[in-house]
């Protein structure tokens, strides 16, 4: 029992950052219609700018604070740079001018600051905390914490305030938006502006998890049964699934692998199942897609034959 | 096609298969490698250009038919190694394109990223295929009882093979399947209308698309003589997505143009690093730059290096007359655009 607790907090702590991380795909895809395979590229790079700044002597704060500012920038002009002159390319032109990106700026880190893994400065307080016989380090809790926090706020400002209302109205029908005044194309550079934030966030925190490695973009794809699970265009389901997800791949990892290999090397000559828990969302992600393609929390109305 | 355009063609794969006889290991090998590219770019681009079909699992395909490959060669399958490998990857690529026949566009691309990231898994796990991370030994292919063992052979194996597909895209899409492609990647209301077996036309794209990627996966393992799953990547789907779209989607001549260009372009960068003597920003420059290209094509000339070409062959050919001293020595034909 105490050992499913521990694996679920794990999960949580993983999930929510799925989380934070689809949120951005989805809010981008909600305004701009742009699958952005480059979102692992901002949680990378957001990373890799925060540790350059708290290495610089910065604290952790502020440090965190800027980095996501700059990120901020970063999305806003990749939106103006490169995917407005897109807005009429079929869709493999746009998915693979994100690819691009991606490529691009995996490149650059690695041209900056070389291939190999690096040790994240920590920005929270090492050690951990005890409750109820769960041993949490003190980077588990606080990213779990930030990040569910951050969702939720990102959530409200959404539902609760004028200009979410104003990004919601853009994002629903652009032509009414702009009818009634909504300066639309600030609205798109906004919503990437924030989600590149939110990657930004997203790898920071990952990093203080992991470590830091030219690695952190591949959560862009993780990403991507989380918002198929949670639905393309549905901001909420997004957060649960990304929490769902983290949970599943944390008791795959510490539950299933085991009892599953050791039922394989009783009965037949396999040895091991390999990173079963980076392939479980995957195969979840087919049968989503074959029975409910527009999520658990979509609505209707996606591309269905 | 034309009988001329075909004469041009079987001259251009004659002479290209004594000359890959004819020289060195080194430009054997990137004959052959650009060969190979070329195979599996007009494969995709008979799904993705011709159907409408967005694929990123062209790097497991290609696994799969390396791993293929290498099992029935292995087994003593003789040349027969390559059309199993086709075939079992055509089963592979009819597997990842049944959720295409419920999905569109973005979702199915999503999907076909699944597929990726599910067989990078099996090529790790299924020790007795696969051999697992530590990767698969492949012989040398034989031939009717001959091993081939040089880079040059293998370059001309490739460059008939490739001949061949060629052959096979163009003729294929002379066929009413070939136009129920087009039909269906324009709009599938409109195929149904027609009268057009949607489902079942994905699934043929998917087949014969899948049976040149394995071709092409086999190749490749029977030059590298190991498949291994890290070769078989997602970087590598990327890759060839790449070919198409530097070189123009739905254009044959495109896909050539463009797998020589993405094959052949880290090459030349190495070269310049060498010359320029900065060895270790060498792997960055290289993904900066297929990067960059990719981004610069898709804004700027989405349709590829072959309608580059096409724009300004007139120039280049004005240019040489006046070169030349010679006012007109041919004239372009009108700039009506062939498409599949």
């Amino acid at each position: 029992m105490t050992y499913a607790l521990q694996l679920a907090v794990a999960g949580i702590a993983v999930g929510s950052v799925y989380a934070l991380i689809a949120l951005g795909i989805v809010l981008i895809y909600k305004c701009s219609g742009v699958v952005n395979f480059a979102q692992g590229a901002y949680a990378m790079v957001g990373a890799y700018v925060t540790y350059f700044l708290v290495t610089m002597g910065l604290s952790p704060l502020i440090g965190v604070i800027v980095s996501m500012a700059i990120m901020a920038g970063l999305g806003a002009l990749t939106e103006r740079a490169i995917l407005r002159p897109m807005l009429k390319a079929p869709v493999v032109a746009v998915m693979m001018v994100t690819l691009g990106l991606l490529i691009v700026s995996q490149a650059i880190c690695l041209a900056i600051w070389g291939p190999d893994q690096r040790a994240f400065p920590a920005l929270f307080p090492s050690g951990a905390v005890e409750i109820a016989g769960i041993f949490m380090t003190y980077n588990y809790v606080a990213t779990g914490i930030l990040s569910a926090l951050l969702s939720v706020c990102f959530l409200a400002f959404y539902r609760y305030t004028l200009l979410g209302l104003a990004q919601r109205c853009a994002a629903d029908n652009s032509r009414a938006a702009l009818a009634i005044g909504i300066h639309v194309s600030n609205q798109v550079s906004l919503a990437w502006a924030m989600s590149a934030a939110l990657a930004g966030l997203g790898g920071t925190l990952l990093a203080t998890l992991n470590g830091l490695s030219l690695g952190l973009a591949d959560i862009g794809l993780v990403a991507f049964p989380v918002i198929v699970l949670g639905g393309l265009s549905s901001l909420g389901g997004a957060l649960i699934a990304g929490l769902v997800l983290g949970i599943l791949q944390s008791f795959t990892d510490g539950w299933l692998t085991p009892v599953l290999e050791d039922f394989l090397r009783a009965h037949t000559s396999i040895y091991s199942v390999g990173a079963l828990q980076q392939v479980v969302p995957y195969a979840l992600l087919v049968l989503m897609l074959l029975l409910r393609p527009e999520g658990l929390f979509g609505r209707g109305g996606t591309e269905r034959v | 096609m034309k009988t001329r355009h075909l004469l041009l063609a079987v001259a251009a794969a004659l002479v290209a298969i004594v000359v890959s006889l004819l020289v060195g290991r080194f430009q054997a090998y990137l004959i052959g490698a650009v060969a190979v590219a070329s195979i599996g770019a007009l494969a995709l681009n008979l799904l993705i250009g011709a159907c409408g079909q967005i694929s990123l699992a062209q790097g497991a395909l290609l696994g799969v038919g390396a791993y293929a490959a290498g099992n029935f060669g292995n087994a003593g399958c003789d040349f027969l190694a390559l059309p199993a490998a086709g075939l079992t990857a055509a089963l592979i690529s009819a597997l990842i394109g049944l959720p295409a026949l419920r999905l569109r566009g973005l979702y199915f691309a999503i999907a076909t990223l699944a597929a990726q990231a599910i067989l990078e898994y099996l090529f790790k796990t299924v020790e007795p295929l696969t051999k697992g991370i530590s990767g698969l030994v492949i012989k040398p292919m034989t031939l009717l009882g001959t091993p081939l063992v040089t880079d040059q052979a293998y370059a001309a194996l490739s460059v008939f093979a490739l001949f061949v597909t060629w052959l096979f895209m163009v003729w294929i899409m002379r066929t009413n399947i070939g136009r129920a492609f087009l039909v269906v990647r324009e709009s599938e209301i409109v195929a149904r209308g027609m009268g057009i077996d949607v489902a079942r036309t994905k699934l043929w794209a998917f087949v014969a698309s899948g049976f040149f990627v394995g071709i092409a996966g086999a190749l490749t393992g029977f030059i590298t003589r190991l498949a291994n799953p890290e070769a078989f990547g997602l970087q590598l789907s990327v890759d060839y997505v790449a070919m198409i779209i530097v070189g123009g989607i739905g254009s044959w001549g495109g896909s050539i143009i463009g797998a020589a260009f993405v094959v052949l372009l880290p090459e030349l960068i190495q070269r310049l690093g060498e010359f320029l003597n900065v060895p270790n920003v060498l792997s960055a420059m290289r993904e900066l730059a297929f990067g960059l290209l990719i981004i610069l094509f898709l804004i700027f000339e989405p349709r590829g290096l072959v309608a580059l070409l096409r724009r300004l062959a007139p120039r280049i050919v004005a240019a040489a007359a006046v070169l030349l001293g010679r006012k007109e020595i041919w004239k372009p034909q009108s700039a009506s655009r062939r498409r599949l």
